[in-house]
């Protein structure tokens, strides 16, 4: 139950009288008797003043070929915000920008108990629109630059153009005039736009909200579909706006979470050294076979990673070995190759150095049990003599996962602020205000 | 509805972090054998391993 409309007595009809045209003589059906100022023939499209009882030509409709058909039929019924309004008027009119004609629609609906309201269509937006109850502020120190202020709310100023009625029909609570000039400046705040529009010495202030054609459907009860949308409009609500804050909030929230990961585990790793021994390749051909074992040791603990580190004394050099991570008992092996490298030295650019003297590699998931290492150096033909020593650590942190971590949590909203900005550069895009373009493509 | 999908992809992405972690997983490539002989702990060179003839870089910049 809405607070606002009477209760425990159905609504009133409108008040509905039939007349007759006096120029062509067809019936003409006064909906919104009282109320309406001018109406339009069916039939001729001549405009009448509705408050005359002779219905009084108030001007002749001749552009025969600039007819329209309005896609919510009049005296069509339907409810918004919660009241039953009817479909009593139609008009087309235009506005040229950029050498552009746009063409759009309006519908004005009547209650009697609400008044008149107003359906706006252009390529497929629709905006619900009412005339505002307080004037708005348009002054610099209280709203936006160049907006507007209603009812606390700021909005910016997006297109002034001057816009011209095309086609009528139906009923109107003005003096409608095919040809009338007014200048229309709207302020959006969306899904919410201000319209101030100024005919002759008279200035008036319509609110209206996006409203999508499938509700105006739905509500109205019409056949098909409604017509696509096409493009982006000034005050269509951006599909992932209202998302953008709240996805950087969660994602502070979720790194948060990372760091507390990263403290977490960086301060309960074990880091257990348990392997650590210093070998040497001989300089010369190698004679015999070169790989050999180490001594056993213990991985002790839940299953986890082993890191194993090398570190050779190589200098323009290198040297590449051959590990094999073996459990004693139960034969279960992992198998890789570690290249140690390191180079320097100078040329025209200055000093360079490429590869380092130490290696680290992580060998993933290793239960429990006794182990050992296989090694198989291999070095170059006329290597000089190369120490290198192996350490075997249990349970390390691994920082790339974080990094991945963080990476992945940060795509969503980096593509989300990206296509909310997108949306935005497209709706400013047909404003008086457009953006500057991102990639200058002119030429110096 | 973007939000909850946010939060379940936020909510598994630290749960794989930190199973990674716990799991002990690695970012290394490897490859791993269930069965080495325990005759290799006496005959080293009867193991071969896959990573071996790697192509080695030879020379500085």
């Amino acid at each position: 139950m809405s607070f606002g409309s009477p209760p425990l007595q159905p609504p009133n009809r409108p008040v509905v009288k039939a007349l007759n045209c006096p120029q062509c003589g067809a019936a003409i059906t006064l909906r919104a008797l009282g109320r309406s100022v001018s109406v339009v023939c069916d039939s001729c499209h001549a405009i009448l003043d509705a408050n005359d009882p002779h219905l009084q030509v108030l001007q002749k409709f001749e552009e025969i070929t600039s007819s329209d058909r309005p896609l919510i039929r009049l005296g069509s019924r339907g409810k918004i915000r919660g009241a039953e309004f009817e479909v009593v008027g139609f008009q087309r009119r235009s506005l040229e920008a950029d050498g552009i004609r746009y063409h759009w629609h309006e519908y004005v609906l009547f209650n009697p108990y609400k008044g008149f309201r107003y359906l706006t269509e252009f390529q497929g937006h629709w905006n619900d629109l009412a005339i505002c109850k307080e004037q708005p502020i348009v002054d610099p120190r209280i709203s936006t630059p160049l907006g507007a202020n209603y009812l606390g709310e700021n909005y910016e100023h997006f297109q002034t153009a001057d816009a011209e009625t095309e086609f009528v029909l139906g009923e109107f609570p003005w003096e409608v005039r095919v040809g009338e000039q007014a200048r229309i400046s709207d302020y959006i705040h969306p899904p919410r736009v201000l319209s101030k529009e100024k005919t002759g010495g008279e200035i008036t202030w319509s609110i209206g909200e996006y409203i999508q054609g499938r509700d105006i459907w739905n509500s109205f009860r019409l056949p098909g579909d409604p017509p696509e949308a096409v493009g982006v409009y000034e005050n269509q609500p951006s599909p992932v706006g209202a998302n953008v804050k709240a996805i950087w909030i969660a994602f502070g929230v979720f790194a948060l979470g990372l760091l507390v990961l990263v403290v977490g585990f960086d301060t309960t790793a074990k880091r257990q050294s348990v392997f650590q021994q210093g070998y040497e390749v001989s300089p010369g051909p190698q004679v015999g076979e070169p790989s050999f074992v180490t001594d056993t040791f213990e991985l002790s603990g839940r299953t986890s990673n082993v890191e194993v580190t090398t570190y050779a004394r190589v200098t323009n050099n290198w040297i590449y070995l051959n590990y094999a991570l073996i459990n004693q008992d139960t034969g279960q092996a992992w198998d890789f190759g570690r290249e140690v490298s390191y180079y320097y030295g100078y040329d025209s650019d200055g000093s360079w150095s490429e590869g380092s003297q130490r290696d680290t590699v992580i060998v993933p998931t290793v239960p429990p049990g006794r182990y050992y290492l296989r090694i198989e150096p291999e070095v170059d033909a006329l290597h000089p003599r190369i120490g290198y020593s192996v350490g075997v650590t249990r349970d390390v942190p691994v920082a790339g996962f974080y990094g991945i971590g963080f990476l992945a949590l940060l795509i969503p909203p980096v593509l989300l602020t990206w296509r909310s900005m997108s949306f935005e550069r497209s709706r400013w895009s047909e404003s008086d205000h457009p953006p500057a373009p991102i990639f200058n493509t002119g030429s110096d | 509805m973007f939000r909850k999908l946010y939060f379940l992809f936020g909510v598994l992405v630290l749960g794989t972090v930190a199973f990674a972690q716990y799991r002990g997983w690695s970012l290394d490539s490897m490859n791993e054998l269930k069965h080495v002989p325990k005759s290799v702990r006496d005959n080293p060179g009867s193991y071969r391993s896959v990573y071996s003839s790697y192509h080695h870089y030879t020379g500085g910049k």
